[in-house]
């Protein structure tokens, strides 16, 4: 019910062992050079050119293959080599697991059908972003695997309204929020009413009355359901070649006024439209 | 029985395992530690046979915890919960520090369930 990475879902099914999944990421890390080892390997630089490219790395924000080329150790053309070389060498998790012994042949392609039709729920469908960002594949995921996970965990018919650009975010009963790191940064949020928050609730503990619960398990299945909803973004985002890391969930309760947006961000606002006339809104704060 | 101690900063999530072992005829759960550090603490003054953990929380987390549990008892088995799951780096380097399966949020009671009976 989550979105998850090949050798995950085998162990999750007890189709190969953790101890044979290990095994199997170990074989990869050995087959799997990174591009300083490929390059050496190849002969085009060497172990002193590397270690003097990851202490400068130290000082500036580059890719290593840019900085190599800025230190005129590679050319454009040979990181292009190299990063061929990677690709066409590259061990995937499934082949490692045959070459354990752990599956067979046939078996890591059935395994392989099986995988792709347990996530085919979390395929994106196209999302239209008001604004061209280079992350935005990854923000229309994120609005796209909210959606889904609206209809999968709390169960709510609904309709997402037009994205625009904001600069404000209006007063709402509270946000539940969490900051995103990494190869991207902006913070995630979700605004709902009082009767959302209820709704929630509901769907979060599996309880079909929640009126007697206190403010703060209101409060914390809305944060939970954030936490759900990044985990599972980050975990796509990590499929696409971004890294993403996520931080605790945290409340915001807005003033009547609403709340700025903050200096160097932009806001998108999702409108979510309920079922029973009722307004929820994923918001993303975009840095830079 | 077995004990279970949960392991999670969200007192939703914790409300659901809860609830999910007590009923389940076979589990019994001990208690609710709410970061890494109560989870070390009521290892010791709990004793559970299962540790159910959350990985992304505010204080210890959960894999540095996971670090400190598995070289202070070999006996507990911990399982991590987390929504951070299906990031193939998070998933392994729990397994590498010892942690017998990892449970993707969101999660199944029949899932969560086998994946405890089959430690």
């Amino acid at each position: 019910m989550a979105v998850k990475f090949f050798g995950q879902f085998l162990v999750e099914q007890g189709i190969v062992t953790n101890e044979a999944l290990l095994e199997a990421i170990n074989l990869q890390d050995k087959n799997n050079l990174k591009l300083g080892e490929m390059a050496v390997a190849m002969g085009l630089i060497t172990p002193a050119d590397i270690k003097r490219a990851h202490n400068a790395q130290m000082s500036k924000d580059m890719r290593l293959g840019d900085l190599l080329v800025e230190m005129g150790l590679l050319t454009l053309d040979q990181v292009s080599d190299v990063a061929t070389r990677q690709k066409n060498t590259h061990l995937y998790i499934g082949e490692a697991l045959v070459q354990i012994g752990a599956l067979t042949t046939d078996g890591l392609q059935k395994q392989l059908d099986a995988f792709k039709a347990d996530q085919a729920q979390y395929i994106s469908s196209g999302i239209d972003l008001p604004i061209t960002s280079p992350n935005s594949k990854i923000w229309e995921m994120t609005a796209d695997l909210t959606y889904k996970m609206i209809t999968r965990v709390l169960d709510l018919q609904f309709r997402p309204g037009k994205c625009t650009v904001a600069t404000a975010i209006s007063p709402s009963f509270m946000l539940a929020a969490m900051d995103l790191s990494g190869d991207v940064e902006a913070r995630y949020l979700i605004s709902v009413s009082e009767s959302l928050q209820k709704s929630i609730a509901k769907a979060i503990l599996s309880e079909p009355s929640v009126d007697n619960e206190s403010a703060e398990v209101l409060e914390d299945t809305v944060m939970e359901f954030v936490n759900v909803v990044c985990g599972n973004v980050a975990a796509k985002a990590s499929q696409m070649g971004v890294i993403m890391n996520i931080n605790p969930p945290v409340t915001v309760h807005p003033p009547a006024s609403g709340l700025p947006i903050p200096d160097g961000c932009t806001a998108l606002i999702f409108p979510i439209h309920i079922g029973d006339g009722d307004t929820m809104e994923m918001i993303l704060l975009i840095k830079g | 029985m077995k004990k279970v101690l949960v392991v999670d900063d969200s007192l939703s999530v914790a409300r659901q395992l809860e609830k999910i072992i007590s009923e389940s005829g076979d589990f019994t759960c001990v208690g609710h530690a709410k970061n890494g550090a109560e989870a070390i603490k009521m290892n010791h003054t709990e004793n559970p046979d299962i540790i159910c953990m959350d990985m992304n929380m505010p204080g210890m987390d959960g894999l540095t915890a996971l670090r400190t549990l598995s070289v202070m008892d070999k006996e507990v088995k911990v399982v991590m919960v987390t929504s951070l799951g299906g990031v193939g780096d998070k998933f392994t380097e729990a397994l590498k520090l010892g942690a017998k399966n990892v449970i993707s949020k969101p999660f199944e009671a029949d899932n969560v369930l086998r994946i405890l009976r089959e430690l």
